[in-house]
């Protein structure tokens, strides 16, 4: 029992990184219809911006804050000189075009600072909390708590503020929404760079909580993230989020109980699952041209 | 400085034949995510039966052959009736699938790549298959059921009111393309000595999809064109892996911006599109204007 | 009488398909027009070029004397056009209340906006009613009067209205048609298009009949109800 709930924790907190990557997918799916495979490799920029602040300042603050400012500024990069001329064209052109970017900044990286894992900063105090059995390093803890206060700013923000939900109405109707006065690009832009930033805040959070970083690392959640907009549909916002979770955790609970070698198979066993018997996924998809 | 010319021109042959195996199931609109997977599962059963059970050579082709083609029907008849889009994710959710059983399969290697395939495939063999592989889309792509095919893709609704069977053209056109493709890939498996999981996995098969997409999706020889360059440019500039592929990376880009139909294109027919209820814009015996 | 509204020689094509193929328009302040064709006729693109959603091939389009071909949907959003699109298209996955505000985006003054959302809810009570409800989970009936009321909070001086009484219950078509005659009432100029010729044509001042993407035939409401071809077409005719 005590393994079993000590799994769900973890996969909680790996899960909330997934939410953070996968929602900034989402979004830039949903508001924009580009699949953006640039995003994961914009996390791992991130990362490293924070990796070179915190090797300089030893500041966990100013870390993350450079991690949200590199992310941020190739965001703006990214949507100015490549997704707004490819607006309105087929899914698949962006795809090829943020992938090509992608392939360029993750071997660009990798020229940088080697193919290897470089160690990141302990920035944070080693141990943790322990009630009873059940344990969680301050370094979970912290990354959890970002994560989830990220996802916690993006809810607030789409669902409580008039650009917000100017947000969600170009998500549903572009067409409508530039009628109604609503700035459509304007309202891309701000989503792919807010969904850069704060991916790149997560991203220094995961470095410290890893202890290293890797020029690879946005591969591994890339594919993840978008299969878990792909199992949630993209309705609601919500749902990645829940999916992001409960992979997350399914992960944890097939590696624990498992073995590791299939913690990679669990997503995609749901995805075909998801495709098959619901294609528009778990939550419902706007009914738009993809 | 020497350049080793036969492995480049193998693998641009080889490479030619895995686009235009993708190049015959895009006819009919079907753009697989799955293709390095495909592929895999052809060598695959290509080195299980010529390295483990001791068949000769030609019956490991056949063999991948027809486990490619089952491969396509399977998914083929799975998938004919759903949106594009969702065939894209279909595939690219069974390649994943292919990827993580082949790491778990300890009788293939797993993690370790298979070794030990023996060496079959040479400069004839795969002139043979790229040709071949040529000759099969020259001929499916100006027959009757090419133009079906192309029907299907435009506007599956129309093509079936005209008669075509929407799940004879995909399923048809989805098959001889897999087929292919597992053709192909155990024949780069006799050439490569090794398979390894990672061959198979999705950014394979995307750049795939970048030959084509890079050569002009609309023609055949934007395929073998497509193939070729990418193959042969990365290669006979001899960076290091990683200069290759962020000049790989520049590429798409540039190519997706700049010219989007890709190097070649065929010209459009000008084919008004379906609307609904919508007489086609031909003018005959319209209603005078007599009111004006 | 002045002419809010003047089309001249207004083509659209979706690639090498014509669509709108020379159309000739006018909408005077406080007139409401009606333009009348079957399915595929062209009814839709011309209001979707005056509102700078789809491009013009060739031809003009003058607001109050200003040429807006060209314009994006903002600027046009600005100088005082509005729509009611085909099948209502509001937002479902938001509330009444934020259709309302989202329809008055446009309106810099956040008192205004509140106003004129506060005036719509109070002419609506069943939209008060239903305010915190997701639009999506409206009736047909009541999601036409969102989709109205969405469309008038920017105080526009032109409504374009795309078959507002599609897909309604006889009783609810009625209650539309009121509604539009109120609207145009409080002197909006409305350019209406539909396919209900005879409830059309009994509101408006001057109608249009769109064939091919061209206008056959134009006269009065009151001339048109009478002419042969209108009768054919869509009064009993055959279609």
């Amino acid at each position: 029992m005590e393994m079993f709930l000590q799994l769900i924790l973890n996969g909680a907190v790996v899960g909330s990184t997934y939410a953070v990557v996968a929602l900034g997918f989402t979004l830039a799916f949903t508001v924009l219809r580009v699949i953006n495979f640039a995003h994961p490799e914009i996390f791992m920029i991130g990362m490293f911006g924070g990796l070179a602040v915190a090797s300089y300042t030893d500041s966990l603050w100013l870390a993350l804050l450079g991690g949200a400012l590199v992310a941020g500024i190739a965001g703006i990069i990214l949507e100015r000189l490549i997704i707004r001329p490819l607006y309105n064209r087929d899914v698949l052109m962006t795809l090829i075009a943020t992938l090509g970017v992608g392939i360029v900044l993750q071997n660009g990286m990798a020229v940088v600072v080697g193919p290897d894992a470089v160690s990141f900063p302990a920035l944070l105090p080693r141990g943790g909390v322990e009630v009873g059995l059940l344990s969680l390093s301050y370094k979970q803890l912290f990354n959890f708590a970002v994560c989830i206060s990220i996802l916690g700013v993006i809810s607030g923000y789409v669902r409580l503020t008039l650009w917000g939900k100017a947000t969600q109405a170009v998500a549903e109707r572009p067409g409508v929404a530039a009628v109604f006065g609503i700035n459509v690009a304007r309202i891309s832009q701000v989503t792919i760079v807010a969904a850069s930033a704060l991916g790149g805040i997560a991203a220094v959070s995961v470095g410290t909580l890893y202890g290293t970083a890797s020029a690879y690392v946005g591969v591994l959640y890339g594919l993840k993230s978008f299969v878990c907009m792909l199992v949630a549909g993209n309705r609601y916002f919500e749902g990645v989020i829940v999916v992001a979770f409960g992979l997350g955790i399914l992960e944890a609970l097939v590696t624990g109980y498992l073995s590791s070698g299939l913690r990679d198979a669990v997503a995609f066993s749901v995805l075909i699952g998801v495709l098959l018997l619901r294609p528009q996924g778990l939550f419902g998809s706007y009914t738009a041209k993809v | 400085m020497f350049i080793a010319f036969e492995p480049i021109l193998i693998f641009t042959l080889l490479n030619i034949a895995l686009t235009v195996g993708l190049y015959i199931s895009n006819l009919s609109g079907q753009l697989s995510l799955g293709t390095a997977a495909v592929a895999g599962i052809g060598g695959y059963i290509s080195a299980v039966l010529t390295s483990r059970l001791g068949m000769p050579f030609p019956v490991g082709l056949l063999a991948a052959t027809a486990g490619g083609v089952v491969v396509g029907v399977g998914l083929g008849l799975m998938t004919y009736r759903m949106e594009m889009f969702v065939f894209k994710l279909v595939t690219l959710a069974f390649g994943e699938a292919v990827v993580v059983l082949a790491f778990n399969i300890d009788y293939l290697g797993g993690a370790n790549s298979f070794t030990g395939i023996p060496l079959h495939t040479g400069m004839f063999v795969a002139f043979a298959l790229a040709a071949g592989a040529v000759l099969v889309a020259y001929l499916i792509d100006f027959s009757a059921l090419g133009f079906a095919a192309r029907a299907v893709r435009d506007d599956a609704l129309a093509a079936s009111a005209m008669g075509i069977s929407i799940r004879g053209v995909r399923v048809f056109t989805l098959a001889v393309s897999t087929g292919l493709i597992a053709l192909t890939g155990a024949m780069q498996a006799h050439y490569l000595l090794v398979i390894n999981p990672h061959d198979l996995t999705f950014f394979v098969s995307l750049s795939i999809i970048i030959f084509l997409l890079f050569g002009g999706m609309q023609t055949l020889w934007g395929a073998v064109l497509g193939a070729t360059i990418l193959t042969v440019l990365p290669e006979v500039l001899r960076f290091s892996n990683e200069y290759r592929l962020i000049l790989f990376g520049v590429l798409v880009v540039a190519i997706v911006m700049l010219r989007p139909e890709g190097l070649l294109t065929r010209r459009p027919l000008k084919v008004p599109p379906r609307r609904t209820g919508r007489p086609l814009p031909i003018e005959i015996s319209q209603v005078g204007p007599n009111g004006a | 009488m002045t002419a809010v509204l003047s089309i001249r020689d207004l083509q659209v094509s979706y690639g090498a398909v014509p669509a709108v193929r020379g159309v000739d328009l006018e909408l005077h302040k406080g007139e409401l027009r009606v333009i009348l064709g079957a399915n595929g006729a062209g009814k839709t693109t011309i209001l979707k070029a005056l509102l700078g959603l789809q491009k013009a091939t060739s031809g003009s389009v003058q607001f109050d004397g200003r040429p807006i071909l060209g314009m994006t949907p903002q600027q046009i959003n600005k100088l005082g056009i509005s729509w009611v699109p085909e099948g209502r298209q509001l937002w479902s996955n938001l509330s009444v209340y934020d259709n309302l505000l989202l329809g008055g985006f446009g309106v810099a003054d956040k008192a205004v906006r509140r106003r004129e959302i506060e005036r719509m809810l109070e002419r609506f009570p069943l939209l008060r009613q239903r305010s915190r409800q997701l639009a999506g989970s409206l009736s047909g009936g009541e999601q036409s009067l969102v989709a109205v009321a969405r469309a008038l909070i920017s105080q526009p001086r032109v409504l374009l209205m795309d078959e507002p009484s599609l897909g309604l219950a006889p009783l609810m078509v009625k209650q539309i048609f009121d509604l539009v005659q109120e609207v145009n009432a409080a002197g909006v100029s409305i350019l209406l298009v539909e396919q209900n010729a005879r409830q059309a044509l009994q509101v408006a001042d001057w109608g249009y009949l769109l064939e091919n993407g061209a206008i056959v035939t134009q006269g009065s409401a009151a001339d048109l109800s009478q002419s042969s071809t209108v009768q054919d077409v869509f009064l009993g005719g055959s279609i």
